[in-house]
Parts: structure tokens; C-alpha cells; sequence
């Protein structure tokens, strides 16, 4: 029961991300390289929801002998650490530009006055 | 220090139109002979901050949008600077501050001589809510981590600068943070300073409006941020 719970919200999940995606894409807000990233991450995501066993056969091919589903869990974890990281210097730098230019409007208004 | 002639008092405000006029108003009008001149930073207010302020006498700087303290006290230390003040004060604009006391800490600075006065609630924090001094030693701490400079009160509004302090400094955060920022200015930029006890006045309105838990989370964040990228 619970397994089908996190099949059909992954999937759920996964239509309003790639949506949203091409929409920016289609409105030139999204480049066609970030659209083909995030269908391919939602896809593996789906992918791996859907037929579980994967991971099995991934830990199999790739891991050696100690390697379990806790090392492809960690390496997610270290994955999403990163992303998140990534995202936060990211926006930090988007506010200071803005504030940047909040700034000097308020100072160039004032200077006319 | 040439001879001084122009007080600048910095003001950041966000929707205060209920206390601003009364804060301005108390602000003293001469210190020493010296000409006193209050900037608000109107920070993209939604009520009537900017036009009592205008009506108080005081320059109005004003922010498109809501950036939040730090950057506000970024952008009236800009203009002060565009001003040619030769000592500049920041101060907040809530009433938690008494503008009265700008003259004893303008009078440290200028005797000492020294380049930075802070004004410390925490060198007599009567009236100071347990939690706020709790909240101020971890952020004194953290500024300790961070800057390497311990000072009493490392987050006051309530500070006095000398000009060339201020041309010394380089501040980058537009956050709460600038105030530890400054802390570590003091520090790098081998200034003197001196820390002198100020009256911090804790009304219900003030501690509405004053730094929320929230806040506190974001100071030490931006921190521990600047501190990843020196490492």
C-alpha cells in the first residue's frame, strides 16, 4: 500500500516538475540544456519508483562488496547537500545584485532631489 | 581627523510612522557646534514613514522594496558619505534607542579620540528581556568565531563612526549580519574603538518590531556562510 502511495506521488510529483519545465522552456525562461536535465532527473526518479529492483541491480554492477543501498542512499544525501548549497550561494548572489540596484536607484532619486 | 562639521545620523526604518516622528524629533539639532543632520532610509514602507520624516526635517533616502535592515544602513552610510559628514551615526528608528544619548557617544569618539563608538545594551541590560541577552551572547559568540573580535554588543544599531572609519570599511552583507560585519572591519582594519553602555528601551512596540527568531537564524547563517567561503 505504501509503495503504491510513493509510486503515484513521485509520479505526480514528476508531471508537475517536467511541466512546469518545458512551460518555462516554451516561454524562454528555461535553456533547452536545464528542460533536458530536469526531464532526465524526474525520469530516473520515476524510474526508480516505479521498478524499485533497479537499485539492486545498480548496487550489484556498480558497488563492491561492501557497497550497500545505504551508500547509494548516502551518495544521494551528499548529492542533495550539494544542490542545495549550490542554490543557496546562488540566490544569495541574485540578492545582492538586486539589492545592489534597489541601492543605487534610491541614491540616484535622491541625488536629483 | 580634520576638524568635524557635519553630524550624519543614519536612520533604517520600515513601515515606523507610528514612533519615527518622536525619535527624530529627540534627536539632538547641534553637538559640540556641530550641525546635525538625520537621513532615513525609508526601506520600501508601505505607510506614512517617509513623509513624517520628511515633515521632522530629516533627508529621506527611500528603497523601491523591503530590503531589510542591513542594507538600508549600507545605503545611509552612502549617503552620508555623499553628505561630506565627518562623524556618522546609525541608530534605529523604533524608539528602542534614546537619541539623547547620541551626544555622549559622539563626545567618546571625538575625546577619545577613538574611530568607532558602540553603544552596548548589554553593559547595563536592566529592562533587557533574558531571551534577547541570551540571543545577543550567542551572536557576540559567533561574531567572536567568525571575526576573531569580542565586544560586549556586537549586534547594536546603535553605533558612532569617524569618517575615515567609515572610508576604511568594506562591507558587503545587506543583512542583519553588517553589524558583525563591522565588528570584523574594526578588527581587520586595525581601528580603534570603544564600547560605552546605552539605554535600550523595550516597549511592546519595540519588541514587535525588533529582531525576530528568525532573524537571529538568518545572522548566523550569513556567518557561518562567510566563514565556508574563507575556508
Amino acid at each position: 500500500m505504501v509503495l503504491y502511495a510513493v509510486k503515484i506521488f513521485s509520479l505526480l510529483l514528476a508531471a508537475i516538475a517536467i511541466s512546469k519545465s518545458y512551460v518555462d522552456f516554451r516561454g524562454r525562461r528555461e535553456s533547452l540544456q536545464m528542460f533536458v536535465f530536469w526531464t532526465a532527473t524526474w525520469a530516473a526518479i520515476v524510474l526508480l519508483s516505479l521498478y524499485p529492483p533497479i537499485v539492486d541491480v545498480l548496487i550489484e554492477r556498480f558497488g563492491s562488496g561492501r557497497a550497500g543501498l545505504g551508500t547509494f542512499f548516502g551518495m544521494g544525501l551528499v548529492f542533495l547537500f550539494f544542490v542545495v548549497y549550490r542554490m543557496y550561494v546562488k540566490l544569495e548572489r541574485i540578492e545582492q545584485k538586486l539589492t545592489k540596484t534597489i541601492q543605487e536607484i534610491a541614491l540616484r532619486e535622491w541625488d536629483r532631489k | 581627523m580634520r576638524d568635524p562639521k557635519t553630524i550624519a545620523v543614519v536612520m533604517p526604518a520600515h513601515n515606523e510612522a507610528q514612533v519615527i516622528g518622536a525619535v527624530i524629533a529627540n534627536i539632538p539639532k547641534k553637538i559640540r557646534a556641530m550641525s546635525v543632520v538625520t537621513i532615513v532610509v525609508d526601506d520600501g514602507s508601505s505607510d506614512a514613514t517617509a513623509q513624517i520624516a520628511r515633515q521632522q526635517g530629516a533627508c529621506v533616502v527611500r528603497h523601491l522594496t523591503n530590503l531589510g535592515a542591513g542594507a538600508a544602513t549600507l545605503t545611509g552610510l552612502e549617503a552620508a558619505r555623499k553628505l561630506d559628514a565627518d562623524i556618522i551615526v546609525t541608530i534605529d528608528s523604533d524608539g528602542q534607542h534614546d537619541p539623547a544619548e547620541i551626544q555622549s557617544l559622539v563626545e567618546a569618539l571625538l575625546d577619545g579620540p577613538y574611530d568607532v563608538v558602540i553603544g552596548s545594551r548589554l553593559m547595563d541590560p536592566e529592562g533587557m528581556p533574558a531571551t534577547r541577552i541570551a540571543a545577543n551572547l550567542l551572536l557576540n559568540a559567533i561574531t567572536y568565531v567568525v571575526y576573531r573580535k569580542i565586544v560586549s554588543d556586537s549586534q547594536s544599531g546603535f553605533k558612532v563612526f569617524s569618517r575615515s572609519a567609515l572610508d576604511a570599511f568594506d562591507l558587503r552583507s545587506a543583512g542583519y549580519e553588517v553589524c558583525s560585519e563591522i565588528i570584523g572591519e574594526v578588527y581587520r582594519k586595525n581601528l580603534r574603538y570603544k564600547s560605552i553602555p546605552v539605554k535600550a528601551v523595550y516597549t511592546r512596540y519595540s519588541q514587535a518590531k525588533g529582531q525576530h527568531f528568525l532573524n537571529g537564524i538568518n545572522i548566523i547563517l550569513g556567518l557561518l556562510m562567510r566563514l565556508m567561503r574563507r575556508v
